[in-house]
C-alpha cells in the first residue's frame, strides 16, 4: 500500500463516519435555526431510530415472508416514523411550554430529556450491547489499491440523497419557506398567518427522520448498538454542527464530513489514542479564527 | 387533621422498626462488578456464581451461629468512580464481613484502598493487573493469575507456536489493558519479535477502521489486543471486513461467548485468546460446580468459577473467625492453608496472590472457544 493509497483509504473511512455525523448534525442545526435550542436529546433520537429498526429486523415472522431488502426498507420506514413521533412528542411536551422562558431553562430541559431517554432505553432494551444484523452483502471493490465496500457506498449515497432532498425541501417548497421565515422572525410569521407551532413541530420531526436514518446506517455499519451510543454520537454531531456554523444547513453537512475526516486522519497518521483530542484541537483552532464556524457568515444575518 | 394522619403513620413505622429488630441478624458479603453497561454480561456471570456460592454455604449450615447469610450486590459500571462509591457503601455497613470484587483492575485498584482503610477482607476474583497486590494491602487477596504471567505466556505462544515475527499491539488504555499489553510487549522484544507499533483506543468507541487501515499498511503477522470484549468484537469484525490476513490475538477480557456473537462467527474464526486460568471444564475438582452452574444459568462465563471460589473462601474465613469481627476474618484468612477449591488446593502468597497460576489458550473454532493449551506456573 503506497502513501497515496493509504491517504485515499483513510479519506474514505472518514467520509463514512462523517456522513453519519452529518445526518445527525442536520437535526441539531435545524432545531437551533428555528428556536435557538441545542436539543441535547437529539443523540438519543438517533439511537432510538436504530433500536426501532432492530426491533423490526429481528421479527422472525416478518423474516419468513419478506426478502431482506424489503424488510430492511420497512425497518428504515418504521425507524423514521418512531423517531419522528418521538421528536414531535418531545417538542410538544418538553420544549413548547418553555418557548417563552429564558433560553437556559430549555437547555437544561434538553439535557434532562437526554438522560431520561437514555435510561428509558436501558430499561427497555437492557444495558448490554445488542448485535445488529447486517444483511447488506459483503461486496468489496478494489479500485487502485483502495478498498470500497457496498456498505460504504450505501452510506455515502443515501446520506447524499437525503441531504439533497433536504436542500430541495428547505429551498423550494412552501414548508421550507415557512421554516426559513420562522427562523428569521417568529412574531412576523404569526402576523402573516404562518402556523409557527406546526412549523416548529415539523422541524423537529424532519430532524428526527435524518437522525433515525443515521442510526440505522450506524447499526448496519458497526454491527452493535448500545443505549449510550446516542450520547457520544450526539456530542460529536453537535461538534460537527458547531464546526460548520450552527444554524446553517450546508455547514452541518460540511462540518460532519470534516469532523469524520479529521478523526480518521488523526487516528491513521498520528495515534488512535489521540483521535478525539486531534479532532477537538482542530475545532478549537477553527473557532478561534472563525468563531461562527466554517460557513458562519450566513448566520450573522439572523443574529 | 394532619395529626390524625401522621399518628397512625408513626405507629406503623414503629411497628416496622420493632419487627425488623426481631428478625434474625445477618452477616453480609458484598459483591461489586459491572451489572449494567457494556460489560454487564461478565458481571452477570460473576453475580450468578456468587449467588450459587451463597446458596451452597447456606445449605452447609449457619455461617455464624444465629446469623443469616446475605449477598449485597452492587454495580460499578466498570467505572472507577462508581467502584469507589460502591466500596464506601460496603465498608459503611457494619454487617459486611467481606467484599468480593471488582472485575476491572482500574476499579479494583482504587476500591482496594477503601477496603484496606476499613480493614475489610477484599478478594478480587479476576482483576489481573499485578500492581494491585503490590500496594501492600493486607486486606487484599486474588484468586486468579496476573498479567505478568498472562502477557509473557501470550507472547511466547505468538512467537513459538504461531510463528509471528512482526506484531502490532493495541490496548484500551485502562489499568488492565495497558498493563497486559506492556507485559506482552516486553516479552515479545526479549524473544526477538518486532513490535511495529503500540497504540491505545478509547473504551466505548466504535470506529477502529482508521487505526486498522494504518496497521494493514504495515502488514504485520499478528495483531494483539489487550482489552475487553465490546471493543474486541468490533476490532475483530473490522479487521475481518478490511480483508486483513494477520492473525488476531487477545487477552482474557475477550473470553466471553458474546464476543463471537458481536463480532460474527465468520470474523471471529481462528482468533486466539489467552485466559487467566485453564478451561474449567477440564478440571476434575470443578466438575460438580460447572455442571450445576450450567444447568441453572446456561453456559459458564469466563469469570464465574473465580467468583465462586472467591466467595466460598470469604465464607470459609468468616466461619473460621466465628464472630462478627472484620479483623478476626482477616486473621482467619492469613491462616488459610491448602483450601480445597475448584482449582485444586488453594494457597496465597504474602501479597495475597493465589499460588495456583494457570494460563489457558483458546482458539475460536466454528463459533465457540476451544481450549488448545493449558499452562501451569509454579
Amino acid at each position: 500500500m503506497t502513501a497515496s493509497q493509504l491517504f485515499l483509504q483513510q479519506l474514505s473511512n472518514g467520509l463514512t463516519l462523517g456522513s453519519i455525523y452529518a445526518l445527525i448534525a442536520l437535526g441539531y442545526t435545524m432545531i437551533y435555526g428555528v428556536i435557538q435550542l441545542i436539543n441535547f436529546a437529539h443523540g438519543e433520537v438517533f439511537i432510538v431510530g436504530a433500536y426501532a429498526a432492530l426491533c423490526v429486523m429481528s421479527m422472525t415472522s416478518l423474516q419468513a415472508v419478506m426478502p431482506w431488502w424489503l424488510l430492511l426498507g420497512l425497518a428504515i420506514v418504521v425507524a423514521m416514523f418512531v423517531s419522528a413521533l418521538l421528536g414531535w412528542v418531545m417538542e410538544r411536551l418538553a420544549y413548547r411550554p418553555l418557548r417563552t422562558a429564558p433560553r437556559l431553562n430549555a437547555l437544561i430541559t434538553a439535557i434532562g430529556m437526554s438522560f431520561f431517554l437514555q435510561n428509558a432505553l436501558m430499561l427497555i432494551f437492557g444495558a448490554t450491547d445488542r448485535s445488529f444484523p447486517n444483511w447488506v452483502p459483503a461486496v468489496r471493490w478494489d479500485i487502485g489499491g483502495v478498498t470500497l465496500t457496498l456498505m460504504h457506498i450505501i452510506i455515502w449515497v443515501s446520506s447524499a440523497l437525503m441531504m439533497l432532498g433536504l436542500h430541495f425541501l428547505v429551498m423550494k417548497t412552501q414548508l421550507g419557506m415557512a421554516m426559513r421565515a420562522t427562523s428569521q422572525d417568529q412574531k412576523a410569521c404569526y402576523l402573516l398567518g404562518i402556523p409557527v407551532n406546526r412549523i416548529i413541530s415539523m422541524t423537529f420531526m424532519i430532524g428526527a427522520v435524518f437522525a433515525s436514518v443515521g442510526g440505522v446506517l450506524f447499526g448496519l455499519n458497526y454491527g452493535t448498538i448500545n443505549f449510550h451510543d446516542g450520547y457520544m454520537m450526539g456530542l460529536k454531531a453537535f461538534t460537527a454542527a458547531v464546526l460548520g456554523g450552527i444554524g446553517n444547513l450546508p455547514g452541518a453537512m460540511i462540518g460532519g464530513l470534516v469532523l469524520g475526516i479529521l478523526e480518521s486522519m488523526g487516528a491513521g497518521y498520528l495515534s488512535s489514542q489521540w483521535k478525539n483530542v486531534f479532532a477537538f484541537v482542530i475545532l478549537v483552532i477553527i473557532l478561534i479564527f472563525k468563531p461562527r464556524g466554517l460557513l458562519g457568515e450566513r448566520v450573522a444575518e439572523r443574529a | 387533621m394532619i395529626k390524625k394522619v401522621t399518628v397512625p403513620f408513626f405507629v406503623l413505622l414503629l411497628m416496622c422498626g420493632v419487627g425488623c429488630g426481631e428478625s434474625v441478624p445477618t452477616v453480609k458479603i458484598g459483591f461489586v462488578a459491572p451489572l449494567t453497561g457494556d460489560q454487564a454480561p461478565h458481571g452477570e456471570d460473576m453475580l450468578n456464581a456468587a449467588q450459587l456460592a451463597i446458596q451452597h454455604a447456606q445449605a452447609e449450615g449457619a455461617v455464624l451461629p444465629g446469623y443469616q447469610l446475605e449477598l449485597v450486590a452492587l454495580d460499578d459500571q466498570r467505572n472507577p468512580t462508581q467502584a469507589v462509591s460502591a466500596a464506601k457503601k460496603l465498608v459503611s455497613d457494619k454487617a459486611v464481613m467481606a467484599a468480593i470484587g471488582h472485575l476491572n483492575s482500574s476499579c479494583t485498584m482504587p476500591a482496594s484502598a477503601i477496603y484496606y482503610q476499613a480493614g475489610l477482607l477484599n478478594i478480587t476474583p479476576v482483576s489481573s493487573n499485578p500492581q494491585i497486590s503490590q500496594q501492600g494491602f493486607s486486606t487484599f487477596y486474588r484468586t486468579c493469575a496476573t498479567d505478568d504471567l498472562q502477557g509473557p505466556a501470550a507472547a511466547r505462544f505468538a512467537i513459538n507456536a504461531l510463528n509471528a515475527r512482526s506484531i502490532f499491539i493495541i490496548d484500551d488504555m485502562t489499568t488492565y489493558g495497558r498493563g497486559l499489553a506492556d507485559a506482552y510487549q516486553r516479552e515479545l522484544e526479549k524473544l526477538g519479535g518486532t513490535v511495529l507499533g503500540h497504540e491505545g483506543l478509547a473504551q466505548g468507541d466504535k470506529d477502529f477502521v482508521p487505526l486498522l487501515t494504518k496497521i494493514k499498511s504495515m502488514n504485520p503477522d499478528l495483531v494483539y489486543f489487550a482489552g475487553m470484549f465490546p471493543e474486541g468484537a468490533l476490532l475483530i469484525k473490522q479487521h475481518f471486513e478490511l480483508g486483513m490476513n494477520s492473525q488476531f490475538m487477545g487477552g482474557d477480557g475477550l473470553y466471553d461467548p458474546v464476543l463471537i456473537e458481536l463480532a460474527t462467527p465468520e470474523a471471529a474464526e481462528g482468533v486466539i485468546i489467552t485466559t487467566i486460568g485453564v478451561d474449567v471444564h477440564q478440571l476434575e475438582t470443578a466438575r460438580a460446580f460447572v455442571k450445576e452452574y450450567e444447568e441453572t444459568y446456561g453456559p459458564i462465563g469466563a469469570y464465574s468459577a473465580y467468583t465462586y471460589e472467591a466467595t466460598k473462601i470469604a465464607i470459609w474465613a468468616i466461619r473460621q473467625a466465628g464472630v462478627m469481627d472484620r479483623s478476626a476474618v482477616l486473621d482467619a484468612m492469613k491462616n488459610l492453608k491448602d483450601y480445597p477449591g475448584l482449582f485444586g488446593l488453594q494457597n496465597f502468597d504474602e501479597h495475597g496472590d493465589s499460588l495456583i497460576r494457570d494460563i489457558g489458550i483458546f482458539e475460536v473454532r466454528d463459533g465457540t472457544f476451544v481450549s488448545i493449551k493449558s499452562l501451569r506456573f509454579e
